[in-house]
């Protein structure tokens, strides 16, 4: 993806070659140099002078003069010990090698290890005879010229070789490894990969006896480079941190480790960009970042570099101060740390030449946590970019992936932000078409349509280098923003320049389809007709044919004169070609298919419905001609005719309900054509099985309190069946014309003559006697009833059980408060009131019955081992009495929640109110604890502002007014207001007023005073505190006025709450007898205060009484 | 083609240091008995080899026997005479360690005054062990919250040779900040930690500084700025092991501060739990991981614990849980304290 090399790790490799190239000792031992030559103990001759001169030419690096010199000395001393001809010889092979001559190189040092089988012996030291070092180096020359086998085959025979050094060994092992990458450096990937694994086997046995030495740590590092080419990352990794754990510490090895450890994080990036498996590119981006983390930056580095140059400028200033005049072995000393220090501020300066570096680790430390789905952690990755490398070279990706972070952080309007500054401080970037894009992307995602259009016009304006296809994606977005906002003739106008602007467009059928539409949604269905025809001739089988198809059947019955069969004839074709179709649109779409299949038939039924009523009016004119039964007989058909239709729209719109869980509109259009149709029509079960089937899909569903509060009506008006209606209507019929004939023999007896009174009465007792036979009959039709409605609302409350009884147990569904509190109402609704003494009369349903069916319902006994399910057993009783308007039954539910819970078994919900009931009754320390866990867990609940609230009032309480004032501020700064908003804002006012912020109080005071929907005792309230600020500023009798203004208007105006009334009675009263001198004015008003019904019983009334006596 | 850097390369590199216990003098290294190290006798004593240098601290000096041509001689060096320390990681510091991160800070004193008063004669030779071991006992006194016991410590070790050492001076100046952040003094203390950020080099206090900002950042109910100071820890000091869960921690706190009914979008409640949920799993033995357990609502700590066991076991890891990462071993090399 992004990761290439960087440019920090080719500049901090190229430093580190150039260290080592610049740190190369000319010759071997430098001891050994300076041992003059035997022929000149005795005194300087020539060939001695020669020798030096030589030597010193090379460790000048001046290679070609000491060519030379060897060269003539190589004439000239002809007759010498051997061991002194193969020093020479060998330093001749050193001067070609450095002047990279390899042809002769090879040549002397072949001859070298040819002539000299004991090599330079004992002359250069005491310990090595060169030989070695000379097969090395004739290797290195044959590597240079290609001749690999040449080369292979040499190092062999020193690995093979038992008497060989050890060490030289080691480096045999290393350097066939080395050669055989490089011989494969061109070859395709597999042979390269073979030779990385010969290479790892042949340096596994360099370091198969550890890694002490330096030349053990070389073969270590390659084997590290190895490993991490074949991807063996842990395998690196492990050997890295041996390796490092091994180190010296010299800036070489720190930076040598730290571009190392970077490598293997990119290896390892590399991996997981091309890992098919989704665990194991986890794995390998966890690896990467471990990696990148483990990676020192720039300051730890420079440090580094810093201490390291310190301790090695002492030591030159040591060697300098101990050996002012130094032999040639400590001058060779000083020069080479003296070089070393020039190579480790070389080092330093290119690194600090690289400014990028630190921000490449945040960037793909960034990178690796986008990936591992942490975008958190990659949003401050990003940050840290912007905050502290903004001239980063690839500062753009980084923005990029930081607004991809802040998108799915949720940060939309920040990513916006983002984009913009990135527009315009990058207007000519590559990615500015794409940031360009996500711009307005991320508005149309929220639905913000106008904004969208708005970025994406700002774009179209201001970014001057979009490519052609974003252009094209913007006209097309900008489009589609218009169809969602619905702005159909805009929109229209949009797609129609889009056809025209980008004839070929990869979108041009969607265009099509949507242009069609846009005809549609306005109406115009002749248009619609034509655009539809043109997308169905283009795209016979285009992705949006389903719902051309239905829209051609709503432009059907659209248009005038409405064809009604064809609409419903092309919807039952649409259903026959796509039942079977479970594509999520096709899914999506039936519901509507069925609703237009409804709507087509309620149109049917009203026209019959304009038969049945002319039918009516024909049959009212006719009403004493003999065509009257014509127009009965036409009126029933036509009836039959609607109630026919009807109910096939009916079942289409259940149809409609039944298929529409994933068309969240069409189900809310149906239903509620449902709801209009069922009921009335007595299809109560119908209504309750619809609406049961839908609460069941989802009881999490944000509706489905709706879904299921349909459930229970519709169970309870089951039991005032129809049949119940006929039956008593039956019985009247019955009785009617039986009443009807004893009346008429009453009436008959009454005004024949002669007819004697008791024959009169026994008559009327007849009538008597079959009215109240039909009495009876009803009173039982009309009991079987009610037991019928009974059992009906026993059902509902047993669905409502059910839904309760599902979720008690669990402590995050916060829906089954709001279950429990309907289940409670239901049965408070039940409960018959009576006067408080009054003894009800047995068998009544009283708050007793409804408690103990209440548990019954919440099946506490079958859940007595939750916790949860106990505590909203307590809840639901404090529910209850709440409804029944009992106080102390809420109280003690409340503390037995209280007494038994922790805050963390329990929920926001009853968190909250029982928390707001402790305080109430001043248990605030429990109380804080169920208000601390809501801040501490719940912040977003719609509870949140109670702990705010509640902890507020306990911290006012304590007198901690700032701590107070602080939990008031953050719960309004951040809006969290949703019942408390009024509690918060009179603790912060008093807050403040006690810490003596009065211009803040006041403002906060009136705010509440003024403010209708408020109004309450926290007007009184805010009134008195109002008074009592003005008094604690007051310096003069117009202070006091002023308080005592305030204090007036609390308790003239609100007498009810007496509390503050008999406060400001008593904080006047005292003003005036102790800062205004006007005691008569204080004894009329305490007096007026002891009058009070509502006051004399409160703590002032009483301090009142004593502070009169004394006046 | 590289192989012409191999050989200088080579010549380059000094052999590595073999990391017994050893004191140089002048001209003369000896290897010494470490007096942590010990054998399984009831009650375990030191153990001692009699070719190696032993300390007698009340002496000041330091004994060993030579053995020469068959003859013992007893050698005696003054403490003061040691010019350098070579010491690995003294075992009761690392101990001492792991308590402040466990949360022992009892354990980590008892541990760590062991290693001071052994260091204390040769406390300003490079080397020793005795700055970093104070600087452990600065951590224990810390976690303990003792104001009174930490003043009276760095008020002493200020006054020390080793005070003056760079690190050791960020180190005090950083236990001062905490000591003002514990007296509320939290505007001043994100100022200085500020500054300070961009003076140190360390992992190490970088990530203790951004803990300490955090931390005050967090008490000003800077909710947003203490989440993201916190989780610079985890993002870029991932191996400092005794940090990590602190700031996440921190991160977990802030995100639930940062929680509001508006923001509800975010589900800032489910990151903050993420966050305590990676606690449990990746630092189950430390102190924040039990912290982490109270604050998890108890179904989550539940399946974080059950998760914790199975990683344990050796299951695979949960999708995005970053596990605990071991220092990297090139800062903890014996030159590490120098």
């Amino acid at each position: 993806m992004l990761i290439k090399e960087s440019r920090t790790y080719k500049l901090a490799k190229a430093a580190l070659l150039a260290v080592l190239i610049a740190l190369t000792p000319v010759t071997s031992d430098l001891k050994a140099q300076a041992r003059p030559l035997p022929a000149a103990e005795k005194k300087e001759d020539p060939l001695s002078l020669l020798y030096k001169d030589a030597i010193k030419n090379l460790e000048e690096k001046k290679y070609k003069q000491a060519l030379v010199l060897f060269e003539e000395l190589d004439t000239k001393a002809v007759d010498v010990e051997p061991k002194l001809k193969a020093v020479v010889s060998f330093q001749k092979s050193l001067c070609h090698f450095f002047i990279k001559d390899w042809p002769r190189a090879e040549a002397e040092l072949t001859a070298f290890l040819d002539k000299f089988p004991k090599g330079t012996e004992d002359f250069l030291s005491d310990t090595d005879n060169r030989r070695g070092t000379a097969e090395l180096l004739l290797i290195e020359a044959f590597s240079k010229q290609g001749k690999w086998e040449l080369a292979l085959v040499r190092l062999e025979k020193i690995r093979t070789n038992s008497l060989a050094r050890p060490e030289e060994r080691v480096n045999a092992f290393t350097l066939s490894a080395q050669i055989i990458v490089d011989r494969a450096k061109s070859s395709p990937e597999d042979v390269k990969r073979a030779a990385y694994a010969q290479a790892i086997t042949l340096l596994k046995q360099a370091t198969a006896d550890g890694i002490s030495t330096p030349e053990r740590r070389e073969a270590a590092y390659k084997l590290v480079e190895m490993y991490t080419k074949l991807g063996l990352t842990k395998e690196a990794t492990q050997l890295k941190n041996e390796i490092d754990a091994k180190s010296s510490g010299s800036p070489v090895e720190v930076v040598r480790s730290n571009f190392q450890r970077l490598e293997i994080g990119d290896a390892r990036f590399s991996g997981a960009e091309t890992a098919a498996d989704e665990n194991f590119r986890a794995d390998f981006y966890r690896q990467a970042l471990t990696n990148y983390q483990g990676t020192l930056r720039r300051a730890n580095l420079s440090s580094s570099f810093g201490r390291a140059i310190e301790a090695k400028q002492n030591e030159v200033d040591t060697l300098t101060k101990n050996f002012p005049k130094p032999n040639p072995e400590q001058a060779a000393n000083l020069e080479k740390t003296k070089q070393e220090v020039v190579q480790f501020k070389k080092i330093q300066e290119e690194f600090n030449a690289n400014k990028d570096y630190d921000a490449f680790i945040s960037y793909r430390i960034g990178l690796c946590l986008l990936e591992l789905k942490r975008p958190w952690e990659a949003h401050v990755a990003f940050l840290d970019i912007f905050e502290n490398s903004p001239g980063f070279s690839r500062i753009s990706g980084a923005y990029y992936y930081h607004i991809l972070a802040l998108r799915r952080i949720g940060r939309n309007n920040e990513a916006q932000a983002k984009c913009k500054e990135f527009i315009s401080k990058f207007p000519k970037d590559e990615q500015v078409s794409s940031i360009a894009l996500i711009l307005g992307d991320i508005s149309q995602e929220r639905e913000e349509f106008p904004e969208a259009i708005a970025h994406y016009k700002w774009v179209q304006a201001n970014v001057k280098s979009l490519m052609p296809e974003v252009v094209e994606e913007i006209d097309f977005r900008i489009a589609a923003c218009l169809f969602s906002q619905v702005d159909w003739a805009p929109a229209q106008k949009a797609f129609e320049e889009f056809l025209k602007k980008h004839e070929r467009s990869p979108v041009r059928q969607q265009v099509l389809y949507m242009n069609a539409l846009c005809s549609f949604f306005q109406g115009k269905y002749k248009e619609t007709k034509a655009d539809f025809d043109k997308y169905e001739k283009e795209y016979p089988k285009g992705q949006f044919i389903p719902d051309v198809r239905y829209r051609q059947a709503i432009v059907k019955f659209g248009t005038s004169p409405r064809d009604i069969p064809g609409t419903i004839k092309l919807c039952e074709d649409w259903l026959k070609d796509y039942s079977k179709d479970n594509t999520e649109e096709v899914m999506s779409q039936m519901p509507e298919v069925y609703t237009l299949i409804g709507d087509a038939n309620i149109a049917l039924a009203d026209e019959i419905d304009k038969k049945v009523k002319d039918a009516d009016r024909d049959v009212r004119l006719n009403a004493k001609t003999p065509k009257k039964a014509e127009f009965v007989e036409i009126k029933a058909k036509s009836e039959k005719e609607k109630e026919v239709v009807t109910n096939k729209a009916i079942d289409a719109y259940e149809a409609a309900a039944r298929s529409a869980r994933t068309n969240p509109q069409a189900l809310e259009f149906v239903l509620g054509e449902l709801r209009k149709l069922l009921p009335g029509r007595g299809e109560h079960k119908r209504m309750r099985d619809l609406f049961k089937e839908i609460f069941d899909w989802n009881h999490n569903d944000p509706k489905a309190m709706t879904y299921l509060y349909e459930v229970i009506r519709s169970t309870e008006r089951m039991g005032d069946m129809p049949e119940f209606a006929a039956e008593s209507e039956k019985v009247r019929k019955k009785f009617s014309a039986q009443l009807a004939d004893a009346r008429k023999a009453v009436d008959t007896l009454e005004r024949k003559q002669g007819v004697t009174q008791p024959e009169i009465d026994v008559a009327k007792a007849s009538v008597r006697k079959l009215s109240a036979e039909l009495e009876g009959e009803l009173a039982k039709v009309e009991v079987k009833r009610q037991v019928s409605i009974a059992d009906q609302k026993k059902r509902a409350l047993k669905i409502l059980s059910d839904a309760v009884s599902e979720s008690i147990n669990d402590r995050t569904q916060e829906g089954t408060e709001k279950l429990i509190v309907f289940l409670a109402e239901k049965l408070s609704r039940k409960i018959k009131r009576v006067k408080a003494g009054t003894t009800p009369e047995p068998g009544t349903y009283t708050s007793t019955e409804a408690e103990k069916e209440l548990v019954k319902l919440l099946r506490l006994d079958d859940h007595r081992e939750s916790l949860v399910a106990q505590a909203r057993g307590f809840f639901a009783l404090g529910q209850l009495a709440i409804f029944t308007r009992e106080p102390e039954k809420t109280a003690a539910n409340f503390a037995k929640i209280a007494a038994n819970y922790k805050a963390e078994e329990l929920n926001p919900t009853i968190l909250a109110m029982v928390g707001d009931s402790l305080l109430a009754k001043g248990d605030q320390k429990k109380a804080a604890d169920y208000f601390g866990y809501i801040l501490e867990h719940s912040r977003s609940s719609e509870y949140a502002d109670y702990g705010f609230a509640g902890l507020a009032e306990i911290a006012f309480d304590n007198k901690k007014y700032a701590e107070a004032l602080s939990l008031c501020n953050e719960a309004i700064d951040n809006n969290i207001l949703m019942s408390k908003e009024l509690d918060l804002r009179f603790t912060r006012a008093r807050s403040l007023a006690e810490l003596s912020k009065y211009a803040d109080a006041k403002k906060e005071f009136e705010e509440i005073a003024k403010t209708k929907e408020w109004r309450g005792e926290k007007t009184a309230a805010s009134l008195y505190w109002l008074g009592l600020m003005a008094e604690r500023q007051a310096t003069n009798d117009m202070g006091y006025n002023e308080a005592i203004a305030y204090y007036r208007r609390c308790h003239m105006t609100w007498k009810k709450y007496e509390v503050w009334a008999a406060k400001s009675y008593f904080a006047s009263a005292k003003l005036f007898a102790n800062k205004l001198n006007q005691k008569d004015a204080a004894k009329v008003l305490l007096k007026e205060m002891l009058e009070k019904d509502r006051i004399k019983d409160t703590r002032e009334a009483q301090e009142a009484k004593s502070f009169l006596l004394g006046l | 083609m590289r192989l012409s850097f191999f050989l200088p390369a080579l010549a380059l590199l000094a052999a590595a240091s073999s990391p017994a216990q050893t004191f140089v003098f002048k001209g003369e290294r000896w290897e010494i008995n470490d007096p942590f190290k010990m054998d399984s006798s009831i009650p375990p004593k030191p153990v001692v080899d009699a070719k190696k240098g032993t300390i007698n601290v009340i002496r000041g000096e330091i004994v060993r026997v030579s053995n020469t041509g068959g003859m013992e001689v007893t050698l005696t060096r003054k403490l003061s005479e040691v010019t350098e320390v070579i010491w690995p990681l003294p075992s009761r510091l690392k101990d001492a360690q792991d308590n402040v991160s466990r949360g022992e800070p009892a354990k980590a004193l008892d541990n760590v005054e062991a290693v001071l008063k052994f260091f204390e004669p040769i406390k300003n030779v490079p080397g020793s062990w005795w700055a970093r071991a104070s600087i452990v006992k600065l951590d224990a006194l810390d976690r303990l919250e003792n104001d009174a016991a930490t003043e009276s410590f760095l008020t002493a070790f200020e006054k020390e040779e080793a005070a003056k050492l760079p690190e050791v001076a960020t180190q005090i100046q950083l236990a001062r900040l905490m000591q003002r952040a514990r007296k509320g003094e939290h505007d001043a203390v994100i100022k200085e930690s500020t500054e300070l950020l961009t003076k140190v080099d360390t992992a190490e206090l970088q990530a203790r500084l951004h803990l300490v900002k955090g931390n005050s950042l967090f008490a000003s109910k800077k909710y947003e700025a203490a989440m993201a100071t916190y989780l610079r820890i985890p993002v870029f000091f991932g191996s400092e092991t005794e940090i990590v869960p602190k700031a996440m921690l921190g991160a977990a706190r802030s995100f639930r501060g940062m929680d509001s009914p508006s923001l509800r979008d975010q589900k800032l409640d489910t990151v903050a739990n993420r966050y305590l949920y990676d606690i449990i799993v990746s630092y189950p033995v430390s102190k924040e991981a039990e912290e982490a357990k109270k604050m998890l609502p108890k179904e989550e700590r539940a399946k974080a614990e059950a998760d914790q066991k199975k990683i344990a076991a050796g299951g695979p890891l949960p999708d995005g849980v970053i596990m605990a990462k071991p220092k990297l071993a090139a800062e903890e090399k014996v030159e590490g304290n120098k």
